[in-house]
């Protein structure tokens, strides 16, 4: 089925204009759809077709092909509904639509069976044509009773109300399951399925295993040899709880954690959108916010409310939003709101549409809100009703509306005017002292420049006869716009008396060095000037209260009616206006975020918390109990363990309590964290087992722990901390990337020199060693060994990451100067922890990379492989022609040394260092 | 590891389509993505491949060579004889002009110090400085009225290499290989040759994928080892060294694997070190001349100590196109033909380390039957002022920059061979007759390839773009054989 939907992808047509994104996820749904109808066929549609029904079968082909011009779109064409089998059957101006019973004499199998209908290029299926004339045959069968009236637009039924996902929260009853594997209710859930599946859980996981399993989880680095040794040593029975929770409330809890929000939230530290895709100097704010957050267990409804609407929250305490700047907890609050400052924003560059631009926008942070917090993809809505899930067209834009006086395309802000400044009223009156002086120093050089260049013209014209000199110099003298038609045609048939400042230097290069000299003088006083640093935040204009209209096929030139901001109608119960409760008078926000942020973490959206633990769960095992992390519609994979999904979810929402049988962990990710990991699920081994194997191949049923790749952020942090060259500082603005020679995006400062820009290396201090987490996130330019072990490229923002294997990772471990740089570092500390001789090298070794000693038989084949590479290298020493020309200012590694260096390279390649056991 | 422990590819793809994911199986199948870093993410709305765009070829050509020669070759002394220029040499010019380097400008006419003679069965006027060309000229089509009406290098640069006089968007290069795929099992699909002197001006964006996926990127070949970014071994891991490291990295994956029977990831990126090995050497191969024949390596004139840089570098690009590479671009060093000052002795240099090379590389690949399927194109971004350059002694003169007017050729793969197309002014300084923009040069090529550059869109931001960037373009047929 997988297969089916990536073959889809790859057939797409081309699709006009802005409709790609909405466009193409219609078509993979769409054929998403048909898999599954074909899958379900197998068991109800072929066998039993006289379950064919109305509201299960044949409304959902109807919504996905037909609704837009027949019941749910601005116009019913043909006057014909197909919204209700009831309106079917009566029809439109051409009659009745439906015979039951005869396929042959109804109009609508008829039209779509010789593809007249739908009238748009994309035609059913044959699959669903059968459906259609299977269901007329067997009588065209509704099982509901249909509603005596129906209003127009898009009518959500009870059966999409009932959809899993939208049901409230309950907390299911834990199974009563025996036995000594039953660690906490995860663990009894899990085996309640697996009883009558005939699985077992796998044995636990041996102690070192466990123990890197955990450090690489929580912290994305592996265990040192001495945080192994502690462990052993630690005989006490809650050893492993403890390690969890020494772990958590250490700082790289927060590095580690802090990269899977980030993915859903879309960080970059660019603007994206057009190529020059601009650096955005202050977006790492908001990561730091998020590290911070993390660490501190903020309980995550209010990390929520904050990323949503810190400024609201800010402006409730302060008058202004620079006053709450200088407050430590306003100022945490406005920098959680750079969350909605995620999205690309080509506002600020030149050329662009800028009404497109705006509105890209505002349609992309609508997809990271959506994706992120409702679990819903429902982008598909801005252009018509969602033609899968209960998602209005109107909803769409009802949540628009929450977001339109921060984001309105009418008047809108560049990224630049969204800043808020951290200048105190001292910093201020310095940096105006020094401007002056600057500008004096200016005016000086402005005077000196035209002297200079006066001076050279003058001697430039002395190789003129001294009527043209003078014309041509009173010609020049004379302000351009003031020129006479002769002057000017004077000043071009003598281009070289057009002197400006740019090409001063060609006449008079003294001049042109001394007035360079005065700029770097200004740009030194300049320089002088306090540094004004800011917050990107997202903010109002205060008062703003902008209308919101629908966009008649997503088109902003095409407003339709206005809207007021709004919760989804399908999580509203039924009759109810799902508006948001706003404040009747008008505080200096319009309080619309707040109100939305307050009903996202409310009891009201159930989505929330399915959507934060099943996340939660997948950084855990690799896949979460939803397949689809950022789909939980209609077309979204269904729970593998819905009971369990929602114990969670409604354990995790539930106020503190320890007790089991009342568990709440009031939205602690570190409480989530630690229950999931000290189950017997979690602990297990991850070794294979035929007999399981064959009842359920693909460990959907958690019968092991599945084995993982380490994700690319994870394998370039243990690089540099098995090396040794790790560096742990914390925070701050991010550590630049570059351009090498070849164009390969490395870590760097990006500085070129000469005509053909050849990169300079400018040293980092150690700055290259900092973790991944602090890598500038450039859009355009991703780092290569990220990007190689699929770090995602943020043209929106990640829901959930590939884990490729492909030959070009490989080549990087061999061959890039990152993994050669990291053996040698490694085989550097090597020889000062371990001292000169191989066998303890060798120990060491294995110890720093793979967390355990080297059996036996891996110690003997390590000795062998030094032994042939120290021969080979001693075989192959032929001197260099061009090193033997100069002394080399290193002396030339031992072939010891290089063979070191070797193992360490292949130990740090290797399988066991790159997969988590 | 024996050559026997590789895998066909057939084999290695077959293993990994059984057990990885299918993710991951995706990238495999995309039939190299091997060698560019693949795209990080399929994304939702589109997924990238290197299979061709339409099945089957509409077009003649398949693979392009472009020799291009950036800084600006003086049309008017090359390709574009001007007799007018050459009978009022020194006088003024009465017309407006465009100097860039305002000290130097003057309006005195610039005749050009060499002569030009009809050559082929065609008769093309060619310059005394290109005695090669002059051999090929009836496998030619030599343009005279390119235009970019820009006389900066960059803007230039970029418009004939991406279609827009702006950084960012990809390369001619990652068009093709968008379009047309690669049918090459273990090199990239589009190379880059740089000049062992250094990179053109613009450095690496001259072959970048703009907001491409990488895996449309141009991989290049570099002049020195490592000759291509990752897949060499590194100098210190030379020889038998670093196949000792794959050996014992397969010891220590297959006893791992010993404890994770059945895990058919880790048994797939065993493979991938095995394909990784595997390309090495195939890439090796195609850039060893040493069994090229001693007829061959003259012909390109690697016997010279003068063309043997760039006659290598031609010659290579002949060995990657018969390995199924699609773009091959080689660039010369800095602004070798920005011939400002002394151009008698600078652009007679240029042609002494291009001319002999470039027409061999035409002769070679019509004698190997190559040339109906491969466009090669020699051509630069301008082209150099009808007036002279004032350096104070006539011996010193050189050409500013002309971005109104300058010369390109084509050959092969459906070009019209034995042309002459368009026309500059009596001075050689505007393009005035059949003015051909980088653009319409752009439609001509994609359609050369069986693409109509209105069609082949790449989407980007959900719009739809296009190589030629929604400008006026035309295919040009006077052009096509």
């Amino acid at each position: 089925m997988v297969q089916l939907r990536r073959n889809a992808l790859r057939r797409l047509p081309a699709f006009p204009f802005n409709g790609l994104r909405a466009g193409a996820r219609a078509l993979v749904l769409a054929l998403g759809w048909v898999a599954l109808g074909v899958v379900a066929g197998g068991s109800t549609a072929s066998n039993g077709a006289s379950s064919l029904t109305f509201e299960q079968h044949v409304r959902p082909i109807l919504k996905a092909h037909c609704f837009d011009c027949h019941g749910e779109g601005d116009a019913l064409r043909g006057g014909l509904d197909l919204r209700l089998r009831r309106f079917i059957e009566q029809g439109g101006e051409s009659g009745p639509a439906l015979v039951p019973g005869k396929p042959e004499a109804s109009r609508i199998y008829e039209k779509v069976r010789s593809g007249e209908m739908p009238k748009r290029d994309r035609k059913l299926s044959e699959q669903e044509i059968d459906i259609l004339k299977r269901w007329i045959q067997t009588g065209a069968v509704a099982t509901r009773d249909e509603p005596a009236n129906l209003s127009e637009g898009m009518q959500i039924t009870p059966d999409e109300r009932a959809h899993w996902a939208f049901l409230p929260l309950r907390q299911p009853p834990v199974p009563k399951i025996a036995g000594g594997r039953i660690r906490n209710s995860i663990d009894a859930f899990l085996a309640a399925r697996h009883e009558s599946q005939h699985l077992t859980f796998s044995g636990d996981a041996p102690p070192l295993t466990g123990v890197r399993r955990a450090f690489l989880d929580l912290w994305g680095l592996p265990p040192t040899p001495s945080d192994l040794e502690a462990y052993a040593l630690d005989s006490s029975t809650n050893a492993y709880p403890r390690l969890l929770e020494r772990l958590m409330q250490s700082p790289r809890y927060g590095e580690r954690w802090a990269r899977h929000w980030l993915d859903i939230a879309g960080y970059a530290d660019s603007d994206g959108y057009t190529s020059d895709d601009s650096p955005r100097p202050y977006a790492y704010k908001y990561r730091d916010y998020v590290i911070r957050s993390l660490n501190r267990d903020l309980p995550f409804d209010r990390f929520v409310v904050e990323q949503l609407a810190g400024d609201e929250l800010a402006l409730t305490q302060h008058r202004d939003l620079e006053t709450a700047a200088q407050d430590p907890i306003a100022h945490e609050w406005l920098a959680a709101t750079g969350y909605l400052r995620m999205a690309a924003d080509g506002t600020a560059s030149a050329g662009v549409d800028q009404d497109t631009a705006r509105n890209q926008v505002v349609a992309d942070t609508l997809k990271i809100v959506s994706t992120s917090l409702l679990g819903l993809s429902i982008g598909c809505a801005q252009c018509h009703d969602h033609r899968y899930d209960p998602i209005p067209q109107a909803d769409y834009y009802r949540l628009r509306a929450v977001f339109e006086p921060a984001y309105d395309w009418k008047n809108w802000r560049k990224p630049s005017e969204r800043l808020i400044s951290l200048f105190t009223a001292a910093d201020r009156a310095k940096a105006a002292a020094v401007e002056d002086e600057a500008s004096r120093l200016a005016k000086e050089k402005e005077a000196k420049q035209t002297e200079f260049i006066d001076a050279a013209l003058r001697k430039h014209l002395e190789k003129f006869d001294s009527v043209l000199r003078d014309a041509l110099w009173t010609a020049f003298k004379t302000p351009a716009d003031q020129r006479t038609v002769e002057q000017k045609k004077l000043l071009s048939d003598h281009p070289s008396a057009n002197i400006s400042a740019g090409v001063l230097y060609q006449y008079d290069p003294k001049a042109a060095d001394e007035l360079k000299a005065r700029d770097s003088k200004i740009a030194e006083v300049r320089a002088r000037k306090p540094v004004e640093d800011f917050l990107s935040a997202l903010t109002e204009p205060i008062g703003a209260s902008p209308v919101t209209y629908r966009f008649h096929r997503g088109d902003p030139k095409q407003p339709r009616e206005a809207l007021l901001p709004a919760t989804l109608s399908v999580l509203s119960s039924a009759g109810l206006s799902p508006d948001l409760p706003l404040p009747s008078e008008s505080p200096p926000t319009s309080r619309r975020r707040l109100a939305f942020a307050k009903w996202v973490t409310s009891s009201s959206n159930p989505l929330l918390a399915r959507i934060i633990v099943n996340r939660v769960w997948m950084h855990h095992f690799g896949r979460g109990l939803v397949g689809t992390p950022a789909n939980f519609g209609l077309q979204g994979e269904r729970p593998s363990h819905p009971e369990l999904l929602d114990w969670l979810a409604a354990a995790f929402v539930a106020p503190l309590n320890a007790d089991p049988d009342k568990l709440g962990l009031g939205w602690s990710l570190k409480r989530l964290n630690a229950l999931i990991m000290t189950s017997t699920a979690f602990r297990q081994s991850s070794a294979r087992d035929a007999a399981m194997e064959q009842r359920d191949p693909e460990n959907r049923l958690y019968w092991r722990m599945p084995l993982q790749r380490l994700d690319a952020e994870a394998i370039r942090d243990s690089l540099l901390a098995v090396s040794g060259a790790l560096n742990d500082r914390m925070f701050g603005p991010p550590v630049p990337v570059r351009e090498d020679a070849v164009g390969q995006i490395i870590v760097g400062i990006d500085k070129k020199q000469g005509d053909n820009k050849m990169p300079v290396e400018v040293a980092m201090g150690g700055e290259e060693f900092r973790r991944s987490i602090y890598v500038e996130v450039r859009r355009s330019r991703p780092l290569a060994f990220l990007n190689t072990f699929d770090a995602p490229v943020m043209e929106v923002n990640c829901e959930q990451r590939t884990r490729s294997t492909v030959a070009p990772q490989a080549l990087m471990l061999m061959n890039s100067d990152v993994a050669l740089q990291q053996a040698q570092l490694f085989a550097d500390r090597l020889r000062r922890d371990a001292g000169p001789f191989r066998e303890a090298r060798i120990a060491r070794a294995w110890r720093l990379a793979l967390g355990r000693p080297p059996s036996r038989d891996e110690y003997e084949s390590a000795l062998e492989f030094l032994d042939r590479q120290v021969a080979k290298i001693t075989a192959q020493a032929v001197p260099q022609p061009d090193a033997a020309a100069k002394v080399p200012a290193v002396p030339a590694p031992s072939p010891e040394e290089q063979a070191i260096r070797s193992l360490c390279q292949t130990l740090l390649s290797s399988n066991e260092f790159l997969y988590l056991d | 590891m024996t050559p026997t422990s590789f895998y066909t590819r057939r084999q290695f793809l077959e293993r990994n389509a059984l057990g990885v994911g299918s993710v991951a199986l995706a990238c495999l199948l995309r039939n190299d993505g091997l060698l560019a870093t693949p795209p990080a993410v399929p994304r939702t709305a589109q997924s990238f491949d290197l299979k061709p765009k339409i099945s089957g070829s509409r077009g003649r050509a398949r693979a392009m060579i472009s020799l291009f020669m950036h800084g600006g070759p003086s049309h008017v002394d090359l390709f574009d004889p001007k007799p007018e220029l050459s009978r009022r040499s020194g006088e003024d010019y009465s017309g407006e002009i465009t100097f860039s380097f305002v000290d130097r400008a003057s309006k005195k006419l610039f005749g050009s110090p060499w002569q030009f003679q009809q050559h082929g069965a065609s008769g093309t006027a060619v310059s005394e400085l290109l005695p090669h060309f002059a051999r090929i000229v009836d496998d030619v089509c030599l343009i005279r009225s390119m235009h970019t009406d820009i006389n900066g290098h960059e803007p230039s640069i970029w418009s004939m290499n991406t279609g827009r006089a702006q950084p960012g968007r990809p390369a001619l290069g990652s068009w093709v290989t968008y379009a047309l795929g690669n049918p090459s099992q273990d090199l990239p699909a589009y190379v880059v040759l740089t000049d062992p002197g250094g990179n053109p001006v613009d450095g690496a964006r001259n072959w970048s994928n703009g907001w491409m996926p990488p895996l449309f990127q141009g991989t290049v070949v570099r002049s020195r080892e490592p000759r291509i970014l990752n897949l060499d071994s590194p100098p210190r891991l030379q020889g038998d060294l670093q196949r000792q490291n794959l050996q014992f990295l397969e010891k220590l994956n297959r006893e791992h694997l010993a404890r994770h029977p059945g895990e058919s990831d880790l048994e797939a990126r065993i493979a991938s070190y095995e394909l990784a090995a595997h390309m090495q050497l195939a890439a090796k191969e195609a850039l060893d001349l040493s069994g090229e024949s001693e007829a061959t390596q003259k012909l390109y004139g690697l016997d010279d100590p003068i063309t043997k840089e760039y006659g290598t570098r031609c010659l290579l690009a002949r060995r990657l196109i018969e390995r199924g590479v699609r773009f091959v671009q080689l660039f010369v060093n800095g602004q070798i033909w920005d011939n400002h000052e002394n151009i008698r002795k600078g652009l007679a240099d240029c042609c002494r380390k291009t001319d002999r090379p470039s027409a061999a590389l035409v002769m070679d690949l019509k004698a190997r039957g190559l040339l109906d399927t491969t466009i090669v194109h020699w051509g630069g971004e301008i082209g150099r002022l009808p007036v002279t350059e004032n350096h104070g002694a006539a011996e010193k003169a050189g050409r500013d920059h002309n971005g109104q007017g300058f010369s390109t050729w084509l050959a092969g793969g459906g070009i019209r061979g034995g042309t002459v197309y368009g026309a500059t002014d009596e001075f050689g300084h505007k393009a005035v007759e059949d003015r051909v923009s980088p653009n319409d040069y752009h439609a001509t090529l994609l359609h050369l390839f069986g693409f109509d550059h209105s069609e082949l869109a790449f989407h980007y931001n959900g719009q739809p773009q296009h190589l030629t960037d929604g400008k006026p373009s035309r295919v040009i047929h006077n052009l096509l054989a």
